[in-house]
């Protein structure tokens, strides 16, 4: 029996309306300054967002460096446990679980690495990487294990002649593969990709975004897809999320934020892609937003974009917080002046 | 939506490339051994490790003359065809106690190693992986073992225990010696918890147990094992210590230490009775030091070609 035919896949179901995954008012503060006194401050990586990924999709959530998108990401994998929220997976909710429950549940649960240099332990070969998750759950033994290892190897386009090679013998690409090939080799239904082609040449890129996507309909996975780069979402998500300083500014279906942005954060993003197209890249003109990233220890009041918004107004967006809320059928965006740049 | 086919042809950089050999797949320890074995002076170290080892085995059997046999010669006799080495200050064959002494040497060295690296490294993994209180109470023990004198500790210990056999020494010298290794385990460990191996291996589902014996400590190996090489010489040289003071391993035992301490008395009168257990002494610690490098060269896999 393939994976492939497994009955865990057989039964998977793809509902592009239906949650897989509620995340509910989730926050990640990560003290700093604590002395014995106490009164130290926290890095509010994730401040309160709330949204849902739905079976068989891809949610691209994008933001620049330092917005809490990894983190937020670690945060739903349950590596780092989040400050308070719910994050609720196959109705169940997974912040309050610990041991081997926790551990029981890592099996639906996946997660891919940015850096597929540090991700992988340089002691261990190949075989011993992809056929880990398997001896942690105790699923395959012996032939039957090598045989599992072997066939997910193949299946992500790594050459199984090659088991008992260690990481450093291989490409940035191929060592993404072994990673992703770690992450599916326990059937998972959900996989959170924190970056997974930002380390890799643009070439490999494609290579890997085709296979995410062929693996996704081959085993109706569901991505959560981390990225800081629009343009790259776009290919592949069916809805996208973006993010700044820690909050979600806007979310919809990839179409409409991509040819209807309401967010001025997501316009300025977007603006900001090149268009391979001279005529047309000459009459680009970017949307340039002043200063930096303000710091998440201390983050502006009331909407947290309006110290760098064009189309600010004072004194509403100083504060109110300006919530997540439908705008056109589906559309969400948290600005009071939503639509207006 | 890219079709799915049924099989991935091996389609990237790495296979497109034509001159790339398949080749065998060797192990990493296979690997290890052969750039060992090309560094010349790791391996001058190792044959002096193995000679060592020979010498201390014969000499369990078989001695030129008795270990402890007084008389045989000249008293501080010179080195001759009959004892290369010469005699001590009761007649003693040095050749044939040099030999007894390596067996002790090497029995000290590493039974000291072994204990107190199992316990500075159960200790370390333990403090580096859990910190919080587990930490606290670690890293205390620690910092107040080492304010107290180890001679203090050794001594005591031999008193209480009330024998001087060599297995009660390797004990005393391994509860003063261990410190190190944990603060180096304890460090290497912190370190390594945070690396993102370690994360995905939590991420798929490896219990405790595993992250620690298959992910943070195959990866802090090669300065673990300096670290032990570094302790073989100390305990060699810290139980000589102890023999001058009468606590070591008691007299006939010919420690190399011991026979140090008996001779320095008459340096000027019959130096070669002093020198050739410190030249001994002197050749083992540079041959362990030369071994223990080579074997961290080796253990690295980013040296691997």
């Amino acid at each position: 029996m393939t994976l492939e035919t497994s009955p865990e896949v057989e039964s998977r179901v793809v509902d592009k309306q239906l949650a897989l995954v509620s995340v509910e008012d989730v926050t990640k503060h990560f003290p700093i300054g604590a002395g014995l006194l106490g009164g130290g401050s926290a890095v509010r990586a994730v401040d309160g967002v709330s949204f849902e990924v739905r079976a068989g999709e891809t949610l691209g959530l994008v933001g620049e460096s330092g917005c809490g998108k990894s983190t937020l990401g670690r945060v739903i994998a349950q590596l780092h446990p989040a400050t308070s929220g719910k994050v609720i997976f196959q109705g169940q909710d997974l912040v309050p679980m610990r041991g081997e429950k926790l551990r029981r549940m890592r099996q639906e649960l996946q997660m891919i690495f940015q850096d597929p240099y540090a991700s992988l332990n340089p002691r261990m070969t190949v075989g011993e990487i992809i056929g880990e998750p398997l001896k942690n759950f105790g699923l395959a033994r012996g032939k039957e294990r090598s045989n599992r290892v072997h066939e997910v190897m193949r299946t992500c386009g790594l050459n199984p002649n090659f088991l008992n090679r260690y990481p450093h013998e291989f490409s940035g690409g191929q060592r993404q593969r072994i990673g992703i090939a770690r992450a599916l080799v326990l059937n998972p239904t959900f996989i959170v990709a924190d970056e997974p082609i930002s380390a890799l040449d643009v070439s490999i890129q494609a290579q890997i975004v085709n296979l995410m996507e062929d693996l996704q309909n081959r085993f109706k996975l569901t991505y959560l897809f981390i990225a800081h780069d629009l343009s790259v979402v776009r290919h592949l998500s069916d809805r996208v999320a973006v993010m700044y300083l820690g909050k979600i500014m806007e979310i919809a279906d990839s179409h409409s934020i991509y040819e209807n942005p309401l967010h001025p954060y997501t316009k300025a993003l977007l603006s900001s892609i090149p268009i391979p197209d001279p005529d047309l890249e000459a009459k680009r003109q970017p949307i340039l937003l002043q200063g930096e990233i303000p710091s998440p220890v201390n983050p502006p009041s009331g909407c947290r974009f309006h110290t760098r918004c064009p189309i600010a107004q004072f004194p509403i967006c100083s504060e109110q917080v300006p919530p997540l809320e439908s705008k056109v059928d589906g559309h969400l965006a948290a600005c009071h002046f939503a639509g207006q740049l | 939506m890219a079709t799915a086919p049924s099989d991935y042809v091996f389609q990237d950089e790495f296979t497109a490339d034509s001159t790339y050999e398949v080749g065998e797949a060797v192990s990493l320890w296979k690997d290890a051994w052969r750039r060992l074995t090309s560094n010349y002076f790791a391996l001058f170290g190792l044959a002096v490790i193995v000679l060592l080892l020979l010498v201390a085995i014969v000499s369990q059997f078989w001695t030129p003359y008795p270990t402890w046999k007084q008389g045989i010669g000249p008293t501080y006799g010179g080195p001759s065809a009959a004892h290369p080495f010469g005699l001590d200050q009761v007649g003693r064959d040095i050749l044939s106690r040099l030999m007894g002494g390596a067996a002790i040497a090497l029995a000290v060295g590493l039974g000291t190693a072994l204990l107190s690296s199992v316990i500075g490294i159960a200790l370390g993994l333990l403090a580096g992986f859990y910190r919080g209180w587990v930490d606290t109470m670690i890293s205390l023990l620690i910092n107040v073992w080492y304010g107290i004198p180890d001679l203090l500790v050794v001594m005591l210990f031999v008193v209480i225990i009330n024998s001087r056999e060599l297995k009660w020494i390797i004990v005393a010298i391994s509860i003063t010696a261990w410190l190190n290794m944990a603060r180096l385990v304890r460090g290497q460990t912190l370190a390594l918890r945070e690396r993102e191996f370690v994360e995905a291996a939590r991420s798929i589902g490896t219990r405790d147990v595993g992250l620690l014996t298959r992910h943070i400590l195959p990866n802090a190996l090669g300065p673990i094992i300096v670290q032990a090489t570094y302790l073989i010489p100390a305990a060699i040289l810290f139980e000589a210590f102890l023999s001058f003071l009468g606590l070591g391993a008691p007299p006939p035992e010919p420690s190399w230490g011991a026979m140090c301490a008996e001779g320095y008395k008459s340096l000027q009168l019959a130096a070669h009775v002093t020198l050739v257990p410190a030249f001994a002494l002197a050749i083992t610690l540079i041959a362990l030091n030369a071994f223990g490098d080579g074997l961290r060269d080796a253990l690295d896999p980013r040296m691997r070609r």
